[in-house]
């Protein structure tokens, strides 16, 4: 008997190879996720929570690929929008057939539910819902059991209304399962933490939290998967990301250093990504009263002293774009035009008009975290310091904890801060609003930036429907702020990533989503 | 014996107590706004408003402690702003991993330490001890991220031997979560490939946790016995012809072992508290990790809860070592 054990034992030992799942189905996507707190679509607020949950739930509208300025049929395989007397009437055409994992088909009550839900549970990305599209309880209806019409105020925009739905908060959830796990009046909040209850190419299977998340194909989805298994493996630090690529214990290393980055761009076993993001690093200029910024000489100065193009090329090593806009490429309106350019004799002549002809000194906030692109914000900041230098400026480089930084200039207690910007959602207005609308009280507010003509085009635009005149206001907007606004824009960075070759059809939007169904894998 | 683990474990409720009040001092010197550390930068001013009056941070800080031990006392560990689910639950799902990885480092530092320290006392001042005295000193003067980064580069990238990260290959399926140590959930799923895996992953992790304390054990031990080796008994026990071996093992080994327990009581608190840096690099998901993500966010119910665990451990550990020194040493009675 003994003997048999010790054989069975010698053989198990053995097999752990063959026990290990099939490596072609299976792909393993190392990145830092550790900011995951709920995989539930309603609630999820951050980065990876959407990573993840857009491939558990189906959206009604989506974009595909890289584009995030053509909207494409979802859940919804037509939808229009009408203006009402005193609203905006859109309604969606449901497709027939589509399932969710349970088997359960979705309908027009699904989608009702998941709107409602998302209003009730007040999660952090709500004011999507609440502020920006001004949904209110109630104002989606089911017609029959194929079409939902949604009202929403004539004060609100459609078109962002669209895009938010994009967004893992409008991720339709099977009611009936999400109901039948509910805890009181919770609509399923505990349940769907981690549990899955969606039409996406995948379901959930389990969430060792701090170590991993493991999804698996979803027998009932109308989109089927190429891979049988994706596991998001929650991996820190940059350099243990790159050890683990290049051992084959991971697939997919997201968040590299740029040396790392271009070390496995000379390999062949790898490929390179650098992903672009929707995000801005800017420097933000206070001009309240009193301070030398509330001059537009001033700013223009700063404006002038950045070699944008060392930048990018130098410190950032191409993960970044050169842009001085305030709308990131890859969104409608972006405009790629970059009127400043390096001038410091310029600058110091500016400043010399603005009646500081011996130059002005003053603090940057950085924080000591990394700013986009894997960089040191304090690498960028000792940068900017040395061309502002050149334009007659002497900036007091202070490093402090991010939520510091934030602090401050939420509280407008700063000089100018070096920070980035992404738009919550993925829409011209996600960055027009907060950079030029003070009544908004985000950036603009924060920089006491008060420009009634920014404000009134800022509006102006949000509810434009026709996408080439919106574009027009877009093109007025942004030009006016780059050359009024208190900003100078540094980049957009991209997101190192590194791939084995192995890995097909991976593409990530500037949002961050991924689209798991579409990658495969070579044996 | 009793009176006195009574007396012990009231003072343990002072350490405890001592531990809360520092910790909530150090939070409040601490100048970040713990909500915008949690909801990040593009949080609205209503959004802010409202997670502090969820948390009660809008309160004064010393009603918010007052609050806090008012909760404390009824076993209310508190919800963490960063995870927002309950500290205790956070715990529970970080700890095992933690203690599955002390653990092993322990072993490392016993099956390194110990013998280590015993072979450089009986061969002292010949190349031996050199050689221990030497590795020893090395090992403790070792930063644990250095070591680390070393052995992942040669053991992963370069040999292919070993894993760098997490505690299970990715193609891996875990076991049934019972016990949250996965090398025991996997024996007790009776799945040996999933063990051994676990095995595999454990090595690096433990041996770079373990390297330091077995440094100062094989020091520890080996002055431990050299002192010992040099008292009369032993020679009396040599001159009446005792076998080497029962010499070393019965007579010298016992009575240097209550010095080098102390230290061994240290050494295992300071491995479960100490695995923050060790957790990161390995990308292990235990309270180590947990605890750096939540202090910079300044995720004061998290920090406290760790801290509270970290310090009732040591306050155990101590005590155990404590009643063990009865058991080693006759002499000593606790009345």
């Amino acid at each position: 008997m003994r003997l048999v054990k010790a054989v069975g034992l010698i053989a198990a030992l053995s097999l752990g190879g063959a026990l290990a799942q099939d490596r072609t189905q299976t792909l393993i996507y190392g990145g830092d996720w550790s900011d995951l707190i709920t995989l539930d679509p309603q609630v999820s607020y951050e980065f990876s929570g959407g990573l993840i949950t857009d491939n558990l739930y189906e959206t009604l509208v989506k974009y595909e690929g890289t584009d995030l300025s053509t909207l494409k049929p979802g859940l919804a395989e037509s939808w229009k929008v009408e203006r009402g007397r005193d609203t905006w009437e859109i309604t969606f055409r449901l497709r027939r057939g589509s399932k969710f994992s349970s088997g359960n088909e979705v309908t027009a009550k699904d989608v009702v539910y998941t709107f409602e839900r998302a209003l009730a549970i007040k999660g952090p990305g709500s004011f999507l819902f609440t502020e920006i599209a001004q949904l209110k309880p109630g104002a989606t209806k089911a017609v029959d059991n194929y079409t939902v019409v949604v009202s929403l105020p004539k004060t609100a925009s459609p078109g962002s209304f669209l895009s938010i739905l994009t967004f893992n908060i409008g991720g339709i959830v099977d009611s009936e399962t999400v109901q039948k796990n509910a805890k009181g009046n919770d609509f399923g909040k505990e349940w769907l933490t981690n549990n899955s209850a969606g039409s996406g190419p995948f379901r959930l299977v389990r969430w060792d939290r701090g170590s991993q998340v493991l999804l698996e194909a979803n027998p009932n989805a109308r989109v089927k998967p190429k891979l049988q298994r994706v596991i998001l493996r929650e991996i820190k630090e940059p350099a243990v990301l790159r050890t683990a690529l290049e051992s084959g214990e991971i697939d997919i290393a997201e968040g590299l250093t740029p040396e790392a980055l271009r070390a496995l761009a000379g390999n062949p076993r790898f490929k390179t990504l650098k992903a672009d993001s929707l995000r801005l690093n800017y420097l933000g200029m206070n001009v309240k009263e009193g301070s030398p910024f509330a001059n537009k000489l001033v700013r223009d100065a700063v404006r002038y002293s950045i070699n944008q193009d060392e930048l990018v090329s130098g410190l950032v090593q191409g993960n970044g774009t050169k842009i001085q806009t305030l709308i990131p490429k890859g969104l409608l309106g972006y405009d790629p035009r970059t009127p400043y350019t390096f001038d410091p004799a310029r600058a110091r002549r500016l400043l010399a008009q603005a009646g500081y002809p011996n130059g002005l000194e003053f603090e940057l906030l950085v924080s000591t975290g990394i700013c986009g692109g894997g960089i040191p914000c304090a690498d960028i900041a000792a940068k900017i310091q040395s061309d502002l230098a050149k334009g007659g400026f002497k900036a007091n480089v202070k490093a402090i904890a991010n939520a510091e930084v934030l602090r401050t200039y939420r509280a407008q207690n700063h000089q100018m801060v070096l920070v980035g910007w992404s738009p919550d959602f993925p829409d011209p207005d996600g960055n027009a609003t907060p950079w030029a609308n003070f009544e908004a009280r985000s950036l603009a507010w924060r920089n006491v930036w008060n420009d009634p003509t920014a404000i009134r085009l800022t509006n102006q635009a949000a509810l434009e429907t026709d996408p080439a005149k919106r574009v027009a206001l877009y093109r007025i907007l942004t030009d006016y702020v780059l050359k009024n606004g208190p900003y100078a824009v540094l980049y957009q960075p991209a997101v190192p990533i590194g791939l084995s070759a192995k890995v097909e059809g991976y593409v990530r939007n500037a949002q961050g989503q991924v689209r798991f169904e579409n990658i495969s894998k070579l044996p | 014996m009793f009176p006195y683990l009574l007396r012990r474990l009231f003072f343990v409720i002072f350490v405890v107590w001592g531990v809360t009040f520092a910790t909530f001092f150090i939070a409040n010197v601490v100048p970040i706004d713990p909500a915008i550390a949690a909801l990040g930068d593009n949080a609205r001013e209503e959004q802010i408003r409202e997670f502090r009056e969820r948390y009660g941070l809008d309160k004064p800080i010393w009603q918010q402690y007052l609050i806090y031990m008012g909760r404390l006392l009824s076993g209310d560990l508190g919800n963490s702003l960063r995870t927002q689910r309950a500290v205790a639950e956070d715990l529970k799902e970080f700890f095992p991993a933690t203690l599955e990885l002390s653990v092993a480092a322990f072993l490392v530092t016993l099956l390194l330490g110990v013998p280590a320290g015993i072979l450089a006392a009986l061969r002292q001042n010949k190349a031996t001890d050199v050689t221990v005295r030497i590795l020893a000193l090395i090992g403790g003067a070792t930063p644990v991220f250095f070591l680390a980064v070393l052995l992942q580069y040669v053991f992963a990238r370069q040999l292919d031997l070993l894993p760098v990260q997490g505690r299970l290959d990715g193609f891996t399926f875990p076991p049934p979560r019972v016990t949250g140590m996965v090398g025991v959930d996997a024996l007790l799923a009776r799945d040996w490939g999933v063990f051994l895996d676990s095995l595999r992953h454990l090595v690096l992790p433990a041996f770079v946790l373990g390297l330091f304390s077995a440094a100062i054990l094989a020091r520890m031990t080996r002055a431990a016995m050299l002192e010992v080796l040099s008292q009369d008994y032993i020679r009396t026990a040599r001159a009446k012809g005792v076998p080497g071996r029962a010499v070393v093992f019965r007579h010298a080994l016992k009575n240097a072992s209550l010095p080098v327990l102390t230290l061994l009581g240290g050494l295992l608190g300071g491995l479960l508290s100490g695995a923050v840096l060790t957790e990161t690099i390995f990308s292990w998901p235990g309270i180590g990790r947990y605890v750096t993500q939540s202090a910079t966010s300044l995720d004061f119910p998290a920090v406290m809860g760790v801290t509270l665990l970290v310090g009732l451990v040591y306050a155990l550990i101590n005590l155990i070592v404590d009643l063990l020194y009865a058991f080693l040493d006759p002499r000593i009675r606790y009345a």
